[in-house]
């Protein structure tokens, strides 16, 4: 458990628990070198591990997470160290910040150095806000009351498991400490203080650094964009992020997150006017600060109000100069509200780009139609309307023309995918080789199968397996009725 | 009303040419004074005087009025206007430093966004109504509130957008046949924005009279010829289950659940009672030889 000692800055109990674990997981103290003797965070034997990073399984890119595990996995793994992460604000800024402030959060726990930069709130104050990190022992309480409390009373009979998922074990939230990658945290509780004075952080806030008598000569690049490019140079710079001072002790991950980029507090008014004279400001930033990524270990979050920038060429070149972009759109005051397709979720969540870094081929999930909800104490991003299942044609046209935007692909069968930001996770998508498995089980219960109508049945595999295997009565008419007999 | 109150930050009266703002403005204005709050006053639309009128002397000496009315230019270079010009004078109130909670009004915000490039603005407004500690590190106390008149129609929407994403509060004027409406929009930070409508009048001595609104009969976003979507009609199988299905489906023994007399019956090498039976009946393609196909190989 070499590997697993080298601790980041500042969180001294991460040493202790991978001590620990160390520990108790071995029984002499001769210990094997090799790459399955380490820490399952590190890539090989060799490569000391960063603490909150992780090699992606795809491409072994370094990963980092952002703070919301279901973000995470729609993301393909994580933040790739080195990219920038942007975020669409939604109309009123409420869920942005609270993603911003997830990542924050997550690199605080991790032990990672923070640069937090904003023109409308102080950073410190940005840091009192953040949300406090789940501990083992009450997170799985917490969950469950919070699952309990949205329930109908219809739906409060726990679900009979009649597969052989029963007996595998349900999957841990996890505790605090940083050996885990993603972390889940409590909306409702700040995060304690001792946490973020352990923490190092620097702080940019606009304001402050601009003085009003300075006299501004025009630039290419707005002054606040000038400044913020500079702030962040020397930063990295001398904390050696970018390995120009090799006798630092441990590297360790800059998180960066910039507020509100783009909005007129910066100093820049694409926001303001269709046809601004430094219209190529913010993209010059982008491109520069891209530069000084890619040749240091940070990641970066930015939040940027799209919806305010008039021209819209401006965002197309934003979204080009970004890794990742991810939108927000929430319902508040928009006629989804009422919409009942949308009447649990507080808004859409689209994936708009996903980076291709050292790679030929994307990484982007199939599923396209994501919602968001915030609940009291966790964020959660769901696949849209379950129900979908068995729609045709028609209902699809008809759909279209109320203007909804549930995808249209055919989502036949057991597409219960739930990507939740919680402990509980059932077993995602069900195919053919998992119906065919169990079929020998059920062989020795009650059903009884003829040969050819059993071909018919795994023909129409999805459909009839879907009503012997949730013993759902099946309605009158249905195909499964005349092929195979049920109880 | 009284959440334009009770938050501190900018709020936004936009109003248009049907309903004016400024006799809102001025009924503000009267009731913070009335409080006891600092009015700080920066008039550039409307002369000194007709801005004083109509309130009485005890409220006129508690505005301190700042004028940018009678010369923006300083072309009179009498010493008397403000130094500076209207970024001056912006600036000029955010470094104030008396203690207490203050009210300033801005009259109007749209010759401001007028005379000043839209960031600079923003950059001001932000740092005025976001005075909370000016020595640094003192919690604030006191609100301050600051009141912008805008004039909706001279601005097009990224002015506009850039000045809503700054505010707290927006007070949007309208109204039908007479009675005048408020639609209030508030934001408090990282919450949800609570829209209220209001009716009010205002009296000849600007004093706020809050009415009783009529409730909106329009439900503009429900189109009657849309149905409203209802995503279980074409499902296959039932969700809904009446009692008695539900009590067959709960006493259903399911495969996977290892009851003890499943276990006995599996334990006992009973070979009368088979717990599996498998019907097979032959089909016309299924091949019954049960000769090892392999046999015929020479190997």
């Amino acid at each position: 458990m070499a590997a697993a000692a080298t601790c980041g800055t500042g969180a001294g109990n991460q040493g202790c628990t991978a001590a620990a674990a160390a520990g108790k997981n071995n029984v002499t103290s001769f210990q094997r070198k090799g790459p399955r003797a380490s820490v399952p965070d590190s890539g090989c034997a060799r490569l000391v591990s960063i603490a909150g990073t992780r090699p992606s399984v795809r491409n072994g890119q370094l990963l980092v997470s952002t703070g919301l595990p279901a973000l995470d996995q729609l993301l393909g793994g994580g933040l790739a160290v080195g990219t920038v992460l942007l975020i669409e604000e939604d109309k009123y800024n409420i869920y942005s910040s609270l993603l911003f402030k997830y990542f924050l959060a997550e690199g605080v726990i991790n032990g990672h150095t923070l640069l937090v930069a904003s023109a409308k709130e102080d950073p410190a104050d940005i840091l009192q806000e953040l949300p406090a990190p789940l501990l083992d022992d009450n997170c799985k309480k917490d969950f469950d009351e919070d699952v309990c409390n949205h329930k109908t009373p219809e739906s409060n009979i726990k679900m009979k498991i009649a597969w052989r998922y029963q007996l595998l074990p349900k999957m841990e939230p996890g505790p605090v400490s940083s050996s885990r990658f993603g972390h889940y945290y409590d909306l409702s509780k700040r995060m304690p203080q001792e946490l973020i004075e352990a923490s190092k952080w620097h702080g940019f806030f606009f304001p402050e650094k601009l003085s009003p008598t300075l006299n501004i000569e025009p630039c290419s690049l707005t002054h606040g964009y000038i400044k913020l490019l500079q702030f962040i140079q020397n930063v990295i710079y001398e904390e050696g992020f970018d390995g120009s001072n090799p006798q630092k002790k441990q590297k360790n991950i800059l998180r960066i997150g910039i507020q509100n980029l783009g909005s007129p507090l910066w100093g820049d008014d694409i926001c303001c006017t269709e046809n601004c004279d430094n219209s190529h400001s913010l993209t010059k930033f982008l491109y520069v600060l891209r530069g000084l990524l890619r040749t240091s270990l940070s990641a970066c979050i930015i939040t940027m109000p799209t919806h305010l920038i008039q021209n819209k060429a401006i965002i197309a070149r934003v979204t080009n100069l970004s890794d990742t972009v991810v939108g927000l759109e929430s319902f508040i005051g928009s006629e989804r509200e009422t919409n009942p397709l949308y009447k649990d979720y507080h808004g859409l969540i689209h994936i708009r780009q996903i980076p291709r870094l050292n790679n030929l081929i994307y990484d982007v999930s199939d599923v396209k139609d994501l919602a968001f909800k915030l609940k009291r104490k966790l964020f959660t991003i769901e696949r849209v309307n379950v129900y979908r299942v068995g729609v045709g044609q028609r209902e699809r046209e008809r759909e279209s023309q109320a203007d909804s935007t549930v995808s249209t692909e055919p989502t036949v069968g057991l597409n219960l995918m739930t990507l939740r930001s919680g402990p509980e996770s059932k077993p995602k998508v069900l195919g053919a080789r998992q119906l065919l498995e169990t079929r020998e089980e059920h062989l020795s219960s009650r059903l009884l199968i003829l040969t050819q109508a059993e071909r018919l049945c795994m023909g129409r595999r999805f459909f009839t397996a879907f009503h012997i295997f949730n013993e759902l009565p099946c309605k009158g008419g249905c195909i499964c009725l005349q092929t195979c007999q049920t109880q | 009303m009284e959440s334009v109150w009770g938050l501190g930050g900018l709020v936004l009266l936009r109003d248009s040419v049907e309903w004016e703002g400024r006799s809102l403005l001025k009924a503000l204005v009267k009731k913070s004074a009335l409080c006891g709050e600092q009015v700080h006053i920066l008039g550039c639309e409307v002369s000194e005087d007709e801005f004083r009128e109509g309130f009485d002397s005890s409220i006129n000496s508690r505005l301190v009025y700042h004028d940018l009315f009678r010369d923006p230019f300083n072309w009179s270079q009498a010493g008397e206007a403000l130094p500076g010009g209207p970024l001056g004078a912006l600036r000029a109130l955010c470094r104030r430093t008396e203690p207490g909670p203050v009210t300033i009004a801005l009259d109007s915000l749209s010759w401001l966004l007028l005379h000043l490039p839209c960031t600079t603005l923003c950059q001001a407004l932000c740092t005025l109504s976001q005075q909370h500690s000016p020595l640094g590190g003192s919690p604030p106390v006191e609100p301050v509130r600051v009141l912008g008149l805008l004039h909706m129609e001279l601005h097009g929407p990224g002015p506009m957008g850039a000045l809503s994403s700054l505010a707290q509060t927006e007070v949007t004027l309208s109204g039908t046949a007479g009675q005048a409406l408020a639609h209030i929009l508030c934001q408090r930070p990282r919450q949800h924005p609570t829209h209220q409508t209001q009716c009010f009048s205002i009296l000849p001595d600007f004093s706020l009279d809050l009415q009783e609104g009529p409730p909106l009969e329009s439900q503009p976003h429900l189109d009657p010829h849309i149905p409203p979507v209802e995503p279980t009609t074409h499902l296959t199988f039932n969700l809904h289950l009446s009692k008695k299905e539900r009590e067959a489906k709960d006493s259903l023994t399911l495969p996977f659940q290892f009851s003890s007399e499943k276990q006995q019956a599996l334990l006992r090498p009973g070979p009368s009672q088979a717990t599996s039976n498998i019907f097979y009946e032959p089909d016309v393609y299924d091949d019954l030889d049960q000769e090892d196909p392999d046999d015929d190989l020479d190997v």
